[in-house]
């Protein structure tokens, strides 16, 4: 099973990590522009920048990375096969290729436009071939050596991770943004309002976000179930609002029950696994 | 069936307590973009494939225009604003705002001045263009507006893909323009002694605009467009830095943060913004009493919303109305003829001239 499946979850992770390589080459190029023109880019916004171009730039980035390296991979593995060519530059250059040719089709095919800060300048196509090219590289990494369901485990709960990450920027960057979108004007609520939607939001999303990449990091089952926990408990008491407070119907229960239950089954996973194997 | 019924009783007490009528004009108009009106009855209009035409409103004859200049239409570009000259009762001069390409086949935006005789344009000179060559005709601005001491201002959009370049002087990529109705830089504009700066620049830091009026008082106003959110409208100043792309409301269309920051000293905050963008396409101010409720009103139409926002400032703040919702179509412009009725411009292939009835 897990010789199958490694394929399609190594072409995952490959796409994953050359988008956290490629995001930054677009964040710097416009904090060296912004600082070119005199405006005070400090720590806290090149952070703001770099992770929130990572999330919101990245998802975007790693639907079109899946697709082309999965054709990149592919063909890579046929020429590796049937010729003498192979090994793990064969594999990086065909990254490093996609995404070059990724990058290319999308403004010659479809924007006509370079929709990518970081693409405009020769050194930034140069350091998105490489981000390709160490794409490559793990992907030849990932798939040399037999895994097991832990890879699998590991790369939902850092795609989890990675999704609560633009929820816990939101809230520590942009909270009037985040409050509009949990349908709360933020400038009509008092100061202590305020405050608290802020910090219990912002601790609420913070907190899954670092149980999962603990659960990923350390295979600890307990802390998948502390994510599920909070988010099961986020449905429910929606659902007690809503038919005991009589607040009004809120259908973002759904999406807080679909929260808890994806690490809650890599929680029940990790566990069965454990079992099965003493 | 139920839905169905339901459906019926919706669209019936719609137009039921509908407080507006319409009447459709013109239709079947191609991709139009801009019009004026020549009198109470006769509107020039332009078709952004590069075709002038005169309407009358009466009998809906619909006559094209010779002699209009070779357009590149494509994308957003193509033959674009439409305007008369204040003494168009007398000198019969019309101005066009299109994209074409230059010597080196980039697209960039020209200014034409022409004089209309019957359905010809004569003596037509290229009074204006643009230093904001691109590959590829987006984010052209294009709208013209006359300020009351008979200069003209010609809106010139970012290109999209240059918008740093709106925040250096060197170039007219988003920037206002101010010139005179020969195409000579007035004296007095704001950046005619600056070293390294082009002086036919009036204001700068801009993105795409499409909206551009003076007011009868002489304040000019402006929207234009954001990326995902960040539309604005500004109050426009010579020599005035608006801000972008060093500071927006809006993020990318790819979800990436074009800047940090919303604000800085030095840089002017846009009256009004929208976050999410409503599109706005273009603005007059009503100062008519036809529709009394208008009166004194900004009205932008928009392309996303699909509605016209009426807009009104007082001690500071804005207050917002969605007006002609019910048209439901993406609007493409507004003008007010000579007696003060209103006329929308649908955007398309399929574009239609819709007069607003006034409330009985």
């Amino acid at each position: 099973m897990m010789k199958i499946a490694k394929y399609p979850f190594a072409v995952l992770s490959a796409a994953l990590f050359a988008v956290m390589l490629m995001t930054p080459v677009s964040s710097i190029s416009k904090l060296i522009w912004l600082t070119s023109v005199d405006m005070p880019v400090g720590l806290v916004s090149s952070l703001e920048v770099i992770l929130f171009d990572f999330q919101r730039l990245g998802t975007g980035l790693f639907i079109i990375l899946v697709i082309g390296f999965a054709i990149a991979f592919s063909t890579a593995g046929l020429i590796a096969r049937f010729s003498s060519l192979g090994g793990k530059y064969l594999y990086a250059i065909a990254g490093g290729a996609a995404i070059s040719l990724a990058l290319f089709l999308m403004v010659e095919l479809i924007f006509q436009s370079e929709l990518l800060a970081g693409n405009k300048t020769v050194l930034g196509k140069i350091l998105h071939f490489g981000a390709g090219f160490f794409g490559g590289y793990f992907f030849y990494h990932l798939i040399s050596s037999d895994r097991n369901h832990t890879f699998i485990i590991r790369f939902l709960g850092i795609f989890y991770a990675y999704w609560l990450l633009g929820l816990v920027l939101e809230w520590v960057f942009i909270p009037v943004n985040a409050s509009a979108d949990f349908g709360f004007v933020f400038n009509e609520l008092t100061s202590d309002a305020q405050n608290a939607l802020l910090r219990d939001f912002t601790s609420f999303f913070a907190a899954t976000f670092l149980f999962a990449v603990l659960g990923s990091i350390t295979l600890n089952p307990a802390w998948f179930f502390s994510a599920g926990i909070v988010y099961f408990g986020a449905g429910i008491f929606n659902l007690i609002a809503i038919y005991a407070h009589g607040t009004d119907f809120n259908q973002i229960f759904i999406f807080e029950f679909i929260l808890g239950a994806w690490p809650s089954a890599l929680g029940l996973t990790i566990l069965l696994k454990e079992r099965k194997a003493t | 069936m139920k839905i169905k019924f339901l459906l019926l009783i919706l669209l019936f007490s719609n137009s039921a307590f509908s407080s507006y009528k319409f009447e459709t004009v013109l239709d079947d108009l191609e991709d139009a973009w801009s019009f004026v009106f020549i009198n109470e009855d006769k509107i020039l209009f332009t078709e952004m494939p590069g075709k002038l035409k005169i309407a009358s409103l009466s009998d809906k004859s619909i006559n094209e225009v010779d002699n209009v200049p070779l357009v590149r239409y494509s994308d957003q570009g193509g033959l674009s604003d439409v305007a008369l000259d204040p003494d168009f009762e007398s000198n019969k001069r019309v101005y066009l705002s299109y994209s074409a390409r230059d010597k080196n086949k980039k697209t960039t935006l020209f200014l034409l001045s022409a004089k209309l005789n019957g359905n010809t344009l004569e003596n037509s000179k290229v009074i204006f263009q643009a230093k904001a060559p691109r590959r590829k005709p987006i984010h052209l601005g294009a709208k013209i507006a006359f300020l009351n001491d008979g200069t003209l201002l010609l809106t010139s959009g970012d290109g999209f893909d240059q918008r740093e370049k709106a925040q250096t002087l060197d170039n007219h990529f988003g920037k206002i323009i101010r010139i005179n109705k020969d195409g000579s830089i007035p004296a007095d504009n704001p950046f005619v002694d600056v070293k390294g700066a082009l002086p036919e620049i009036y204001s700068y830091g801009h993105r795409n605009m499409q909206g551009l009026l003076v007011k009868k008082s002489g304040e000019v106003y402006e929207h234009e467009h954001g990326p995902r959110g960040g539309d604005e409208i500004n109050l426009i100043e010579p020599s005035l830095n608006y801000g972008w792309p060093a500071i927006t409301y809006g993020i990318d269309y790819s979800g990436a943060v074009i800047s940090p920051f919303t604000e800085k000293e030095g840089m002017e905050q846009p009256l009004l913004y929208w976050v999410p963008s409503i599109a706005p396409s273009d603005m007059i101010y009503y100062e008519d009493d036809t529709y009394p409720e208008l009166e004194n009103s900004f009205l932008i139409t928009a392309l996303v919303s699909k509605d016209v926002k009426k807009v009104t400032f007082a001690d500071g703040t804005d207050t917002q109305e969605s007006l002609f919702s019910e048209v439901n179509e993406r609007l493409r412009n507004i003008e007010a003829s000579p007696s003060g009725i209103l006329y929308l411009l649908t955007d398309g292939p399929k574009g239609r001239l819709i007069k607003v009835l006034p409330k009985e």
